[in-house]
């Protein structure tokens, strides 16, 4: 057993995904204390540049494949590469592809997994990971039972690692051990539908400014563009207005969106549905402003603002504005 | 065939017995509810005539049988749990590995599944499933639909969305976007009382407590409240121009303008 860090390393359109670079660091945390490397396991479309994870933290690069199907048709080669290093543990992407990935290893080995994590650490030599319940209202710490299998598959949320920034240096880059992709690798992309216009990313957003029913129509998000571009950042919304249409699916933070942790989050006409709170209980600051001086956010939003959105938000917006100098 | 879930409802107060594992029995107990959405795709596929049955089945305690009664009550013809001692605080591993092994008894050309379950939310059984029973994986889709022998779902992307499919038998999960799930009518919960439903143990699938490391690789060594917040500040019966006054104040205290 050797006492590697391993972690997915995901590329899109030819370069790293911003998961990739967070579990680069995050591996080479780890592998400083645990005194091995940290090695991308890399797929999808770039990954045979994967040396240049080297000025992310990475030491070494397996390369899965460099192909855009699912990333679940890298499981044996991932599988193969991963009982080539014996790693102390996988760093997993909680991203639908890094948790298919992710799945099907821990199918194929029948290791423990644990996740979605909010930390993750060694103490004196043994894993430990802190997970949120759905609530929010424990924290638990977890760890391997004596004489479990290793590697320990670990699902990391967006941004409990944060990339490494002027980095330099290569990873040593290595091909996957040769493998039959088999039943895993006969699923198959025969349309992609990219959208008519280019949808924000959330999980990299510093501020979002996410609009729910309370909103009422896709015009009514105008003045939280509005906002967002004042402070630089996002637009998000809750699933009521995705569902609704006023926004992309791509849009919707929650259970069943996107995870994300700005340093600002501002919930206008969201009433902090427990399906929502999942999704953005992690957002260093919280301000909600909403009609209903009983809406479940303002239980656990910073700032709570009990008034109508459409009187706040562009005197706010203005008011930044000038502030700014804009 | 659709894999479910009993869950403690959300609206449920959660408590941990002495050794750190979620109180069951305190909770009131519901269908998963992404698994709900599972449920309704299969129902809709059914009734355009895409496949001939549909079926239940669940791991967990003898309670569980009351969620596979309440998914019959939405509709379906028959249902299987697969209950076991030693089952209890089963990981990811262990979960995939008993329904694989039913999944293998009952060989149905789609096993369905929610994307996430409410109380452990990794959504890792689906992927290990499929790779332990060596079969495509079709996740997250926004819809699910069966021509011939293929499967195909529609799954969101960044900024778009695909179309992703493979031959069958597959395993598939989907997103809450499938469709509403149905409520069950009192029709559907009579008739629910006199559909098949079998009890399989762990020997009936062909395991042991051995093979499945005592059901559990990970273990909780602590459970604790969450470092205490401020209190929310309200900001209450004040003029639009008060509230964004107070507002920007609060964004320059904590640096944010």
């Amino acid at each position: 057993m050797s006492n590697e860090i391993a972690f997915l390393a995901e590329f899109s359109d030819g370069s790293p995904t911003r998961a990739a670079l967070e579990l680069a660091a995050g591996a080479a945390e780890l592998a400083a204390q645990s005194g091995g490397a940290a090695v991308a396991l890399a797929y999808g479309p770039g990954a045979g540049g994967a040396a240049e994870l080297g000025a992310a933290g990475a030491t070494r690069a397996v390369v899965l494949g460099d192909d855009a199907s699912p990333a679940i048709a890298h499981a044996m080669a991932a599988a193969a590469a991963v009982r080539d290093l014996a790693p102390l543990a996988v760093l997993a992407p909680a991203t639908p592809n890094g948790r298919d990935l992710a799945a099907a290893l821990v199918g194929l080995l029948a290791v423990p997994a644990f996740g979605p994590v909010r930390a993750v650490r060694l103490e004196e030599g043994r894993l430990r990971t802190e997970q949120a319940t759905l609530q929010g209202a424990v924290i638990t710490v977890s760890e391997p039972t004596e004489g479990a299998a290793q590697p320990a598959v670990v699902l990391v949320l967006p941004s409990t690692f944060t990339p490494r920034e002027g980095g330099s240096g290569t990873a040593a880059v290595s091909e996957a051990p040769a493998s039959e992709a088999g039943p895993l690798g006969a699923a198959r992309i025969v349309e992609s539908h990219p959208a008519e216009a280019a949808v924000a990313n959330l999980e990299e957003a510093k501020v979002i400014i996410a609009g729910g029913r309370g909103v009422g129509s896709a015009e009514g998000f105008a003045p939280l563009h509005e906002l967002a571009a004042a402070l630089g950042g996002a637009v998000g919304a809750s699933r009521a207005a995705a569902d609704a249409g006023w926004v992309p699916y791509q849009l919707q933070i929650g259970q069943t969106g996107k995870v994300v942790k700005p340093a600002l989050y501002v919930g206008c006409g969201i009433s902090g549905a427990i399906q929502h709170r999942v999704g953005m209980q992690t957002a260093e600051n919280v301000l909600a402003i909403n009609k209903d001086p009983d809406a479940p956010i303002g239980e656990f939003a910073d700032v709570f603002v009990v008034g109508d959105l459409f009187a706040i938000v562009p005197k706010l917006t203005a008011e930044i504005r000038r502030r700014r100098g804009l | 065939m659709v894999c479910i879930k009993q869950v403690p409802a959300t609206t449920a107060e959660k408590r941990y017995t002495a050794d750190l594992r979620l109180d069951r029995a305190a909770a009131e107990a519901v269908i998963n509810p992404l698994d709900e959405y599972a449920i309704e795709q299969a129902l809709r596929l059914q009734e355009s005539g895409a496949v001939e049955s549909v079926g239940y089945l669940s791991m967990g305690p003898e309670q569980a049988a009351e969620a596979l009664r309440r998914a019959l009550a939405m509709g379906g013809d028959d249902a299987t749990l697969v209950t076991d001692p030693a089952l209890g605080g089963a990981d990811a591993w262990a979960t995939a590995r008993v329904l694989a092994a039913a999944l293998d008894k009952l060989a149905p050309d789609v096993a369905l599944m929610g994307m996430a379950s409410d109380d452990a939310r990794g959504s890792l059984v689906p992927g290990a499933v499929a790779a332990l029973r060596g079969v495509p994986l079709l996740s997250y889709g926004a819809e699910l639909s069966i021509e011939g022998a293929m499967a195909r779902i529609r799954r969101l992307t960044a900024d778009g969305f695909d179309i992703v499919e493979a031959p069958l038998p597959v395993v598939a999960s989907v997103t809450d976007q499938v469709g509403e799930p149905r409520y069950a009518s009192l029709k559907g919960i009579m008739s629910a009382k006199r559909k098949p439903m079998e009890t399989w143990s762990l020997a009936d699938v062909g395991l042991s407590a051995d093979e499945l490391h005592g059901a559990a690789m990970t273990r909780v060594v602590e459970a604790r409240k969450p470092e205490a917040k401020p209190p929310t500040e309200r900001v209450e019966n004040v003029s639009p121009d008060e509230a964004v006054t107070r507002i920007v104040d609060w964004l320059a205290a904590r640096k944010l303008v």
